[in-house]
């Protein structure tokens, strides 16, 4: 248990900087304490059961509707099977027979059946049906807790600004306790593409994984969560506390307001170059809606989100209609929709797949799994394709290795488009195929590979995470993970030349495009084309419209000639120190 | 009472959606609907009666169908599993 101050580092699964009090959330609800009752009792603890499921019942309910007015249907659909579960007639029967067969109080027969219930499941060696264990549990513990006079309605909003600590949330979690105006989250595993990461950027609070933090962090103590840094400092000193209060302060305005007046300040560098700042997004949700009213483009749309929400792929209509419906909001820019970028890790196949892939990252995900997974991905295609009409959609593919791969891919996207013809569907013909640029082999080859693709996006997270060979969710080599460091900064260049070679349009989506320190490098580089988390793309205009391209360019040699990551972000700072003070 | 044995063919089984569909399909019968699988049989109309029979793809269901309404409930519930749900095999 942490005391006294202690600076903590995780990843940043959604950004931010957040100060308040620790609410630590505990896992599990396992253990109910059995209590003998008399006849007398029997109608009464039957009764406290009815109303506990009645309140449950309700706060689903809430959920719900909150997440289909903030998140929509997609992601309320969630909730449907919980209410199944919360409201099941003849368990609840079964229940309420038992408490008289037994004279046990409720809470523990409820639970001891649910136990029963969810046994094997658990138990199962198939995720789906461990899944399926899990939100049963997840449903009970609700009950209980009601059960338990636990009087706190959990729809009351916190006193203070309130930072979750927990092992890890359900998408329902970060809703509910988002709603009830907690500021933050620390969670003790997960990663980026979790269900909560997710939610958590699309609500835009917030979230930090630091390992093992719910057994560490003690209820009411102080926190500052620095979702920007990777930070969380536990019990600060009161320096500390008012140097990050200004720091709050300097961010400015609240994040929706700041994307509102962003029309003003037209990313154009001071001398005249203009810039195509576009945003990364992986969900509808506020920033979604501001951002196409200002004619923003998306040059990342992830579809992640459609296969981890539904069980299993969804099917061809689904998906178009959600792609229409994005490239319907987007009319007057346009939309790069990336293909399914899933890894074995997430994906459960039929039959015998072979052992568990010990080295996922090195494994079989992104396009290498969806050339397999061919009728997969055509029905991803298909869906993209007839949502294309307006002429504003572009296919972005992921983890592209080698040419064999971009060809192949281009011969199934052939094979699609000449189905839709023939069965009289209108699509765009002129459709862009783009890939990522995400691995070293590819921005060593970005020459050949530039020849054969419509367009060129830079991933920059994965190709430091390749490069540098380290995972930066493993603390230990967390330091080796630097996206500064030459032998990156090198791959990028390299890609760059390429590309204007080429003429092949390009543009940097990675997590580094919208950082301060490099924004000014790239440009220097000759990137006019940038997209980014749209929680970054106020600050970065305004930068932007400071940077003098004529005087950047001659930062690049330097830059790159440097020894280690910490020469090239010396370098780098000087220049923005002296951009500050101009 | 009818009986009937139906498969399982959908990709990922009888998981949270699916049961959900399952349940609100033979709960819009007045007749009483039962799922067994292996040793198991339980209530058809209880989500955690169909979550708990763990059915995954392959797996034959017998379905009993006992009431008024017995003939339409068993041909949309044997349906309902039949097609996988609406979701790919």
């Amino acid at each position: 248990m942490i005391t006294r101050r202690k600076t903590v580092m995780g990843v940043a699964v959604s950004a931010g900087i957040v100060m308040g009090r620790a609410q630590v959330v505990l896992p599990g609800y396992t253990k109910v304490a059995e209590v003998p009752i008399t006849t007398s009792r029997i109608k009464s603890e039957q009764r406290a059961l009815d109303r506990a499921v009645e309140e449950t019942v309700q706060e689903i309910e809430e959920l719900r509707d909150s997440a289909a007015q903030r998140l929509g249907a997609q992601v309320a659909s969630v909730f449907e099977a919980q209410l199944l579960i919360a409201s099941d007639k003849s368990f609840l029967d079964e229940v309420k027979n038992r408490i008289g067969i037994f004279r046990r109080n409720a809470g523990f027969v409820y639970n001891s059946l649910v136990q029963e219930t969810t046994h094997k499941l658990k138990h199962s060696v198939d995720p789906y049906m461990q899944a399926m264990g899990e939100e049963i549990e997840g449903v009970s513990n609700r009950v209980l807790s009601h059960l338990s006079g636990y009087r706190e309605r959990s729809t009351v909003r916190f006193k203070g600004d309130r930072i979750m600590v927990g092992k890890s949330f359900t998408p329902g979690e970060v809703l509910s306790y988002r709603n009830r105006k907690a500021v933050g989250f620390l969670a003790g595993e997960g990663g980026a593409n979790s269900h909560m990461a997710l939610i958590a950027r699309s609500l835009m609070t917030p979230m930090l994984i630091v390992d093992d933090i719910w057994s560490q962090v003690q209820n009411n103590c102080r926190i500052i969560v620095d979702g920007t840094d990777g930070r969380a400092i536990i019990n600060p000193s009161d320096e500390e506390w008012s140097e990050y209060q200004r720091k709050k302060k300097r961010q400015g305005p609240a994040l929706l307001t700041r994307i509102k007046k962003l029309t003003k300040i037209p990313p154009t560098t001071s001398d005249g170059r203009v810039i195509n700042v576009s945003a990364n997004l992986e969900l509808p949700g506020p920033v979604d809606d501001i951002l196409a009213a200002q004619k923003f483009p998306v040059g990342l749309y992830r579809t992640e989100f459609l296969y981890l929400n539904s069980d299993g792929f969804p099917d061809e209509d689904q998906q178009f209609e959600y792609y229409d419906r994005i490239a319907s909001k987007y009319e007057d820019s346009y939309v790069v929709l990336r293909t399914f970028d899933l890894g074995s890790d997430k994906v459960r196949f039929d039959g015998d797949i072979g052992p568990r892939e010990t080295n996922p990252a090195l494994g079989w995900r992104g396009i290498r799994l969806m050339l397999e997974m061919t009728d997969i991905f055509k029905t991803q295609l298909r869906a993209i394709l007839r949502a294309s009409t307006r002429g504003n959609v572009r296919i972005l593919l992921p983890m592209i290795t080698e040419l064999e791969e971009l060809q192949k891919a281009r011969r199934i996207v052939s094979q699609v488009k000449f189905s839709l013809r023939r069965a009289g569907i209108r699509f765009d013909e002129d459709i862009p195929v783009g890939i990522m640029v995400e691995v070293p082999s590819a921005a060593l080859t970005a020459h050949r590979l530039a020849l054969d693709a419509d367009f060129v996006s830079i991933g920059t997270n994965d190709l430091t995470q390749y490069t540098m060979s380290a995972d930066r969710g493993n603390s230990r080599v967390m330091s080796l993970y630097n996206s500064f460091h030459p032998s990156v900064l090198s791959l990028i260049q390299m890609t760059i030349v390429a590309c204007q070679q080429a003429g092949t349009p390009l543009s940097i989506c990675g997590e580094m495009a919208g950082d301060p320190l490099a924004l000014p490098l790239f440009i220097g580089m000759g990137v006019s084309d940038l997209s980014m988390n749209p929680a970054k793309i106020f600050d970065s205009c305004r930068l932007i419209s400071k940077i003098d391209f004529n005087l950047v360019k001659h930062l690049v040699g330097p830059v790159l000639s440097s020894h280690s990551s910490a020469g090239v972000m010396r370098k780098l700072q000087n220049y923005r120190n002296a951009l500050e003070k101009k | 009472m009818i009986t009937r044995t139906a498969k399982i063919v959908n990709r990922f089984g009888l998981h949270a959606r699916p049961s959900a569909m399952l349940v609100s399909t033979a709960t819009k019968f007045s007749s009483e609907v039962f799922f067994t699988k292996d040793d198991l049989r339980v209530n058809g109309k209880s989500i955690m009666g169909v979550m708990m029979l763990a059915a995954e793809k392959g797996t034959e269901l017998l379905v009993e169908v006992n009431g008024p309404d017995e003939e339409e409930a068993v041909v949309a519930i044997v349906r309902v599993i039949e097609t996988g749900f609406g979701e790919k095999s």
